[in-house]
């Protein structure tokens, strides 16, 4: 399954960053995060509920980043097992500043699925990533919006 | 917990787990095997069974959803004699026979009941009312086609001279073409 | 060989005789594997697999050990001494080197490879199915994941993801058959026209719905082994079991398959949960079931088709089919599953011929290995295949050549044989078909269809938006496998015969038992209809035992439409002994020669007297000998096995009449006609049954089933909301008619009608919807099975 999308943010190239680089902030925006721990540097442990049309379950794995070239991007990876199926993906989150004011983040990857997440999550997973995706960056907007200042 | 329902006319009382199937309740509490289980999504109507006259997936509902209700099972279609004996069949079971509406019989309970159900409804359906009617059940042996022709003998003989006449299981009636 | 129908009463053979059967289905007391609880029993779950290919790096079940009510979790160390599930056929490669036969383990223990989703890993045995479920998902498996692959053809390819690491070209045999690849390319090049299709015959899932159940129980005190299984065969699964896989003494063993809720060859096989549950019931003393959910069903239970196929077809310029050259890959999965190798091979190949006079035919398979379950037989096996690969060839042809797809055939049929007058016909593909008289099914299709007047409305159909078309397929299939020298010459581990035993009761009552297994095809009512008028006793006297490997010495089961031809041969074999055993007993009763007795209607008569002995008389003086002949034994009851002659060659006609939308590219199925010869018919009834059931299961994988594989080898539709099976209202009701031209080899002269409906109508399907396309100006070859709304749709606006 592949996974793009971009999204233009009012925020300057540095306050996304920063977010992008804070996991308190990033277990707040990610749909379906409920927990994210630090085991290790630039290494975490992820516990997540997702619903996927039919099948929903909570999954636990890692999340991992690397290549991470400051207010550029970094490439995500995560590796989620549940009773349901694994999930896998690897994810490149780029930013280019539009201006002083406006950044925008895009993001190109793919996941492969296993289990039965694969045999009965497919069918619905196109229309599961574009929600998931747009709830990210409302999640985003929401947070720069709720306390700007501790972002800079 | 427990639960307390009338299954084919009679009263039960049962402590299950909370989680348990109206099916497996059926099944495995109760040993009414007739209702069968042919998937894990809901789609092939093989545990059909009637909730208070009405057909129900009894896959899709809790045992405990179904606390007070009462649950028509294919076991309980006939009528039975005093003895607990099969006595008169329901039309619909003499039309799945009459008609070579079944193979392996897997589907069969749940055809039948959700055919009892569109014929409460629709006691004269046509044949396109019958399909739709047949739409949440597979069968994989059939065709549909004797099944369809099935339903349709049944809608024809509900009043009854021909139940009447035991010849259901004789080779008399058989041999007739 | 005597004509059996000629000298039978006919009572009950040839009349639509309800089920027998049908009463304790109506009324819900039918007895699936599932339904049986035995005292103490256990249950199991698998964990399995959940990717394609995988390497176990290591396996933590701490956790589900300490769920209260788990018994016992085995993972693959603890069976690492069992062998693994054995292949039934061999089919070596075309240079002689040994089939590639992969051990199919019954666990993939830690440190080995998974090779497709669902390969099973542990068992979790435990006190309830809701506990071992739950145990089963807190085993922890660390996995490494490696690449898969689920296409055949891509599996081919320099640099494909290898299933075992020992046969990196994913190949397991290759094979052909035929005339010689340079006299084909010859006949092709000197061809005036010559239609070439490439196409996928898509992979499909039999979903019988009844799931796989097993039920394993072993008797400590006896040394005893039971085991229920939903089987179609149950002495095959005891031998292989016994002999391959568990290593335990057949007599030691009891397989019952009750009441199974169809099999479409998917319960042929042996399966490692059978030896699994068998085993693990002796390591507990007590007996272990498993149920497959539908979900697992989609992942294990053996898949049918999956060819990939380049076919060429050559014609004079009178258009007389002059040569046949195919080029095919064939997907067997990760292993090889029971008759695998057989399938692509001498059930489809040799049936490559079809009902053409075809000079010169060339056919070239390469069978391989994927990442994904095994493939094996599925309803026609092979027939279907081959067909299909025909019959698309033989309409498309006749667009392209500006011929009708009718008289084409009509102008290259076989000439009638019978198989008496003369040896009956011997194809290029190493078959010789025992009788066919090809022109009349396809003559009466033409006129049930109104041939003339579809024609003329389809012309004005295509000034609408609703394209008319009209489908034809004429095929020939190979039925009552087999002869077992035959089959054994060509890889088969087994024979291929049926045994019965009719035992007599002291007063005239009949058990008859079968090797046969009746999961839908109504054996009880057909077997027991042949042997009440055989005997001229009612129907009510005589019962049908099948299922029960106690009961019966041995059986091969039910398969490739052979139960009638084989098994019921095999029944009057018994039955002719016991006649004959009866008219020596008869003949002392009636102090004549039993030159002087005629038996009709239950009693042998002193022929031109009224001096009469009725069969039960007989029976108990058989049982109770005190004025009998000297010398012969006393009991009425006899075992015969019947080896068959040749393979039976039913064929028939198939015409689908579609209406495509051509703004959304929606087909609907309008008429659906079927002529068969399937040779004598013992109940109509039925055998219109079986071909409705058979037709369904055609028109599905045209129109509405097949696999969708993930480049993970994942299958994403594994489910029945995922994977589309057609339902009533898909369907239109079936037009069915017959012609019977007997089988001239055995008894009965019966055919087979079991698989015969998906034989024919897959291509006659796709063929009408071709046919609708063209009446519209789109001149497209072929359209991917299965025809979803979306391919026909781009396929007319590509």
């Amino acid at each position: 399954m592949d996974l793009t999308g971009s999204h233009t943010l009012n925020a300057p190239v540095a306050t996304v960053w920063a977010m992008l680089m804070d996991t308190d902030i990033l277990a707040r925006i990610v749909p379906g995060i409920t927990r994210l721990e630090k085991t290790a540097e630039n290494e975490y442990l992820a516990i997540a509920e997702i619903k996927l049309g039919p099948v929903s379950g909570a999954f636990t794995g890692t999340l991992s980043l690397s290549d991470i070239r400051q207010n550029e991007g970094y490439t995500l990876h995560v590796k989620q097992n549940s009773k349901i199926g694994n999930a896998d993906a690897t994810v490149s989150i780029a930013l280019n500043a539009l201006d002083d004011a406006q950044t925008e983040i895009s993001f190109n990857g793919n996941a492969r699925l296993s289990g039965l997440l694969a045999r009965t999550g497919q069918r619905v997973i196109s229309g599961v990533a574009t929600t998931l995706t747009k709830q990210f960056f409302a999640n985003f907007e929401q947070e720069l919006a709720t306390d700007p200042a501790t972002h800079s | 917990m427990q639960i307390n329902l009338t299954v084919n006319g009679k009263a039960r009382k049962t402590d299950v787990e909370d989680r348990t199937l109206l099916v497996d309740y059926l099944r495995e509490n109760l040993r009414l095997t007739g209702t069968h289980v042919g998937c894990d999504t809901s789609s092939c109507g093989a545990c059909t069974v009637h909730l208070d006259g009405v057909a129900v997936k009894s896959c899709t509902l809790l045992a405990a959803q179904a606390d007070g209700c009462s649950v028509t099972t294919i076991e309980g279609l006939a009528q039975l004699n005093t003895n607990g004996t099969i006595g008169q069949l329901h039309p619909l079971q003499e039309g799945f026979k009459e008609c070579h509406g079944l193979q392996c019989g897997f589907c069969t309970p749940g055809m039948i009941m959700t055919a009892a159900d569109l014929l409460k409804r629709n006691p004269s359906p046509s044949e396109h009312d019958i399909r739709e009617a047949l739409e949440g059940n597979i069968c994989r042996c059939t065709g549909y086609h004797n099944i369809v022709k099935a339903i349709q003998w049944a809608a024809d003989h509900t009043a009854a001279p021909l139940l009447a006449d035991h010849h259901v299981w004789t080779n008399e009636v058989a041999v007739t073409v | 060989m005597t004509n059996f129908f000629k000298k039978m009463s006919n009572k009950f053979i040839g009349q639509s005789i309800k089920r027998v059967e049908d009463k304790r289905f109506i009324t819900g007391k039918g007895r699936y594997t599932d339904d049986i609880v035995l005292p103490g029993m256990l249950h199991a779950h698998f964990v399995r697999s959940p990717y394609a290919h995988a390497r176990v790096v290591s396996i933590d079940m701490t956790e589900a050990q300490a769920m209260p009510g788990v018994i016992a979790i085995y993972t693959g160390d603890d069976v690492k001494d069992l062998n693994g599930v054995p292949c039934g056929w061999q089919v070596n490669f075309r240079n002689g080197e040994t089939m590639r036969e992969p051990k199919h383990p019954m666990l993939i223990a830690t440190g080995d490879t998974a090779k497709h989703a669902g390969d099973p890993v542990a068992i979790v045995i435990a006190e309830s199915k809701a506990i071992a479920t739950d145990a089963a998902e807190s085993v922890q498996i660390e996995w490494d994941e490696l690449p898969a692959v689920a296409n055949p053809a891509e599996a081919l390819k320099p640099g494909a993801p290898k299933v075992h690491e020992q046969f990196p070209d994913n190949t397991a045999f290759d094979w052909s058959l035929g005339n010689p690849i340079e006299e084909v390319d010859a006949a092709m090049a000197a061809a005036a026209h010559v239609t070439t299709l490439e196409f996928v015959n898509q992979r499909v899932v039999p979903n019988a719905m009844e799931p796989r159940a097993y039920i394993g129980a072993y008797d400590e005190v006896s040394d005893k082994y039971t085991l229920y299984t939903s089987t179609q065969n149950p002495h095959l699964i005891r031998l292989l079991m016994c002999a391959f896989v568990l290593g335990i003494p057949e007599h030691k063993v009891r397989v019952v398959g009750p009441d199974v809720g169809g099999g479409f060859g998917s319960k042929i096989y042996h399966y490692t949960e059978e030896a699994l549950v068998t085993w693990a019931s002796k390591q507990l003393s007590q007996p272990v079931k498993w149920t497959s959910d539908r979900s697992e069903a989609f992942l294990l239970d053996a898949h049918g088709r999956d060819h990939v196929t380049k076919a060429e077809m050559g014609f004079d310029a009178d258009g007389n089919v002059m040569g046949l050259r195919i080029k095919t890959v064939a997907n067997m999965g990760a292993y090889l599953s029971t008759f695998a190798p057989a399938v692509p091979t001498y059930l489809h190949g040799t049936l490559l011929q079809g009902l053409y006079v075809t000079p010169k035919i060339n056919i070239d398979m390469t069978c391989v290995f994927t990442h994904t379950v095994a493939v094996d037989a599925y309803r026609g096996a092979g027939r279907p295949e081959a067909t299909y690969l025909l019959e698309r060839l033989m309409d498309l042809a006749a667009l392209e050549m500006g011929r009708d797809p009718a008289e084409l055939r009509f102008q290259n049929f076989i000439p009638k044989f019978d198989g008496v007058t003369e040896p009956g016909y011997q194809t290029q593909v190493a078959l010789q078909y025992d009788s066919g008289d090809y022109h009349p099914v396809l003559e009466r299709g033409l006129e049930m269809l109104g041939y003339a007047d579809f024609r003329a409305a389809q012309k004005e159909a295509a000034k609408t938006n609703k394209l008319l078309g009209v489908g034809f397929s004429t095929y020939v299939e190979a039925c009552g496998i087999a002869p077992s020298a035959v089959v054994g010459a060509l890889g088969a581990r087994a024979g291929l015969y049926e045994s019965a035993q009719v035992r007599v009761q002291p007063t005239g009552k009949v058990s008859v038992f079968t090797g046969s297994h009746s999961h839908g095809q109504g054996h009880e009512t057909t077997f027991v209809q042949v042997v009440a008028d055989k005997l001229g006793i009612p129907m009510e006297d005589v019962d049908l035992v099948h299922g029960d490997s106690d009961a019966l010495a041995f059986g091969m089961g039910t398969y490739g439409s052979r139960s009638l031809a084989v098994g019921g041969s095999a029944i009057i074999k018994s039955i002719d002994k016991v006649l004959e055993k009866g008219a020596k007993i008869a003949a002392h009763k009636l102090e004549c020669a039993e030159g002087d007795l005629e038996y009709a209607e239950g009693k042998w008569t002193v022929k031109g007297t009224d001096k009469s002995i009725g069969f039960g008389d007989v029976a108990l003086t058989a049982y109770v000998p005190h004025v009998y002949p000297a010398g012969l034994e006393p009991g009425l009851d006899f075992s015969s096995f019947y080896d068959p002659a040749n393979f039976t060659y039913p064929f028939g006609c198939h015409i689908a009449v579609v209406e495509v939308d051509r703004e959304t590219g929606k087909t609907t199925l309008k008429r659906m006609i079927a002529v068969d010869d399937v040779g004598n018919v013992i109940n109509p009834m039925i055998v219109d049954g079986q071909i409705h059931g058979g037709l369904a299961q055609g028109i599905g994988q045209a129109m509405f089933e097949g696999t969708i594989y993930d480049e993970n080898a994942q299958l994403t539709n594994g489910t029945y909301m995922d994977y589309c099976m057609p339902r009533a209202d898909d369907l239109p009701m079936f037009e069915t008619d017959r012609r019977t031209t007997p089988c001239p080899h055995n008894p009965l002269g019966v055919k087979g009608a079991g698989e015969a409906g998906a034989i024919g109508s897959t291509p006659s399907v796709v063929n009408a919807v071709i046919d609708a396309l063209w009446s519209g100006g789109h001149q497209v070859k072929d359209i991917l099975m299965p025809m979803t709304p979306e391919r026909v749709w781009r396929a007319m606006n590509n």
